[in-house]
């Protein structure tokens, strides 16, 4: 038990350090690591989305995949399963997207910018705890997703092998990948370092089982405090070091990257708390999940990218002006849809039998 | 560690390599080293001598290409703030947003109008909308980068409109001023957007 607890607190403390330190190499400000910002990159620079500013094969994301594959399989826990409703969780990882981009930042960098003294990342850490709290009691009122079973060896492979693929393309550089030359894409730190920085986190999640909104769900459901504890100290060595740095500017006004829609935000947020519990795990968590042979978090993974090339083709993302229309409008379908899910696939006490009276009725 | 993917390993664990695997194998390595091959010939060779040159070079072309159909466009604006004629720009400026809404420049040149005229709230909100519609003024990596001139604009700015909502802490038209600057200083600021 000690020695888990000690995995989660180093792993949250690399996210940590790595978050700031990508800053200070070169990372856009306050987004030292985004899953969601990376794989909006990520989705420009195979062409899914045509803003070339936000286009570029972000290495710490390729890292995070890669790292978990090669602990996974060190530590012989590369299990292949899969076949829980792939589908929803497809939708589910569009939906993640949504949530993110209209808060601009997945839940790590939302405990990055409110480390950096962005007080507008308040209002989304109580909509993720709001989101993480509803889907807890979904939990707790009998919401499971069909179980996953286990499939050939080959399917755990697809994800990693094609994660592989853009770390060659990285190195290649060949024209059918884009990488933007101005805006956020042309802030990155050097390549060797933000993969190797990847590598580590994502190895170290794999064998902690790290989970922004996971930490929080174990607290709520049965007061269990890994994984928190991994949070806590991950948001603890970011404000460190964010100070130490010269990265701290405290305050709610002209912080990078931010907007002061408080509401949306919170929206946006619950979005994201309440969709992960449903699918076990947040956006950092499901990458991880995928590269040690989780096929489920592989298909979310894949929902999630083309979320990340959609989201500027529907123009859904805020801006520093606040959300759009239509971003404002895709979280209230994404809670329509999550609540329908939840409901779905609850196994009430006495379900079974009502029904089979209702079908006797007819 | 993917050898066992390929040696027909079925559910049951069970080995198993007959002719038809061993083909498989030697027709995959087959195919990995051709598409490997075409693509270090296609992609290496085309990106060191077109591309590589190309896309730095289009990429300043395309601003320069801009900057002189954009020159022609104002010129008479140009000309006619120079002389002083800020009424008689402003009127030319509105014309030219009318055919070209499109072009972001105009609000540059309609802020410095009004900067020149003491309206700071214009100035700033102008400002806005220019970045609103083209990203690169406050990017210092593009030749259109006019982020300094902005920043003192918005410092500026913001100390005058803070003292005026402290004075009047209701009046719509401060706090959409603030707003604006907000959100300049926001976009200075950088970050993933």
């Amino acid at each position: 038990m000690r020695r888990i607890i000690d995995v989660s607190i180093i792993t949250g403390a690399l996210l940590g350090l790595g978050g700031v330190l990508l800053v200070y190499l070169g990372n856009p400000a306050n987004s030292g690591i985004c899953v969601s910002c990376f794989i909006e990159n990520i989705a420009g620079a195979l062409q899914l989305h045509k803003n070339i500013r936000m286009s570029y094969l972000r290495p710490e994301l390729i890292g995070f995949v890669l790292g978990s594959t090669l602990m996974a399989t060190k530590t012989r826990r590369f299990r292949v399963r899969g076949g829980s409703a792939p589908v929803i969780r497809f939708f589910m990882g569009f939906f993640l997207i949504v949530g993110c981009t209209v808060f601009i930042g997945c839940p790590i960098k939302m405990f990055l910018r409110l480390s950096a003294g962005d007080l507008t990342a308040i209002a989304a850490t109580v909509g993720l705890v709001f989101g993480v709290w509803v889907g807890v009691r979904y939990i707790k009122g009998g919401f499971a997703l069909p179980r996953d079973e286990e499939l050939p060896r080959i399917n755990g492979f697809v994800i990693p092998l094609f994660t592989f693929l853009l770390l060659v393309f990285l190195f290649l550089n060949p024209s059918f990948i884009k990488a933007g030359q101005k805006g956020p894409a042309a802030w990155h730190a050097p390549l060797p370092i933000s993969l190797l920085i990847g590598l580590a986190i994502g190895a170290f999640a794999q064998k902690s089982g790290l989970c922004i909104t996971g930490g929080v769900r174990n607290f709520l459901l049965v007061r269990e405090r890994t994984l928190l504890n991994g949070v806590i100290t991950a948001f603890l060595v970011a404000l460190i070091f964010s100070i130490l740095l010269g990265q701290f500017r405290w305050g709610m006004n002209a912080q990078p990257a931010s907007h002061l829609s408080h509401g949306w935000t919170f929206l946006a947020m619950a979005l994201v708390g309440f969709v992960s519990i449903l699918i076990d795990g947040c956006p950092f968590r499901q990458l991880i999940k995928a590269g040690q042979g989780d096929v489920d978090a592989g298909v979310t993974t894949l929902g999630m990218l083309v979320g990340g090339g959609l989201v500027y083709v529907w123009v859904l993302g805020s801006t520093s002006a606040g959300p759009t229309f239509q971003g404002k409008i895709a979280v209230l379908i994404g809670m329509i849809f999550a609540a329908v899910v939840a409901m779905a696939f609850r196994k009430k006490k006495g379900g079974s039998q009502s029904l089979k009276l209702k079908a006797t009725q007819l | 560690m993917l050898f066992p993917l390929l040696k027909g390993q079925g559910y049951h664990g069970e080995q198993i390599v007959d002719w038809l695997d061993k083909l498989s194998i030697a027709a995959i390595a087959g195919l990995t080293l051709i598409t490997v091959g075409m693509l270090a010939n296609q992609e290496m060779i085309t990106r060191r001598h077109d591309n590589a040159e190309g896309v730095a070079k289009g990429g300043e072309d395309s601003y320069a290409l801009q900057m002189e159909m954009d020159k022609k466009i104002y010129e008479e604006v140009v000309s006619l703030k120079e002389q002083g004629h800020y009424p008689e720009a402003m009127a030319k400026l509105e014309t030219i947003i009318k055919k070209y809404p499109e072009n972001s420049l105009s609000y540059v040149y309609l802020a410095q109008l009004y900067l020149e005229q003491g309206e700071l709230r214009e100035t700033i909100h102008n400002y806005r909308r220019a970045v609103e519609m083209e990203a690169d003024y406050v990017d210092e990596r593009t030749p259109l980068f006019i982020g300094n001139e902005i920043k003192k604009l918005v410092t500026e700015g913001r100390e005058k409109f803070s003292r005026e909502k402290a004075l009047k802490p209701k009046d719509k038209e401060v706090r959409k001023a603030l707003k604006d600057v907000y959100y300049l200083q926001s976009r200075l600021a950088g970050g993933c957007e």
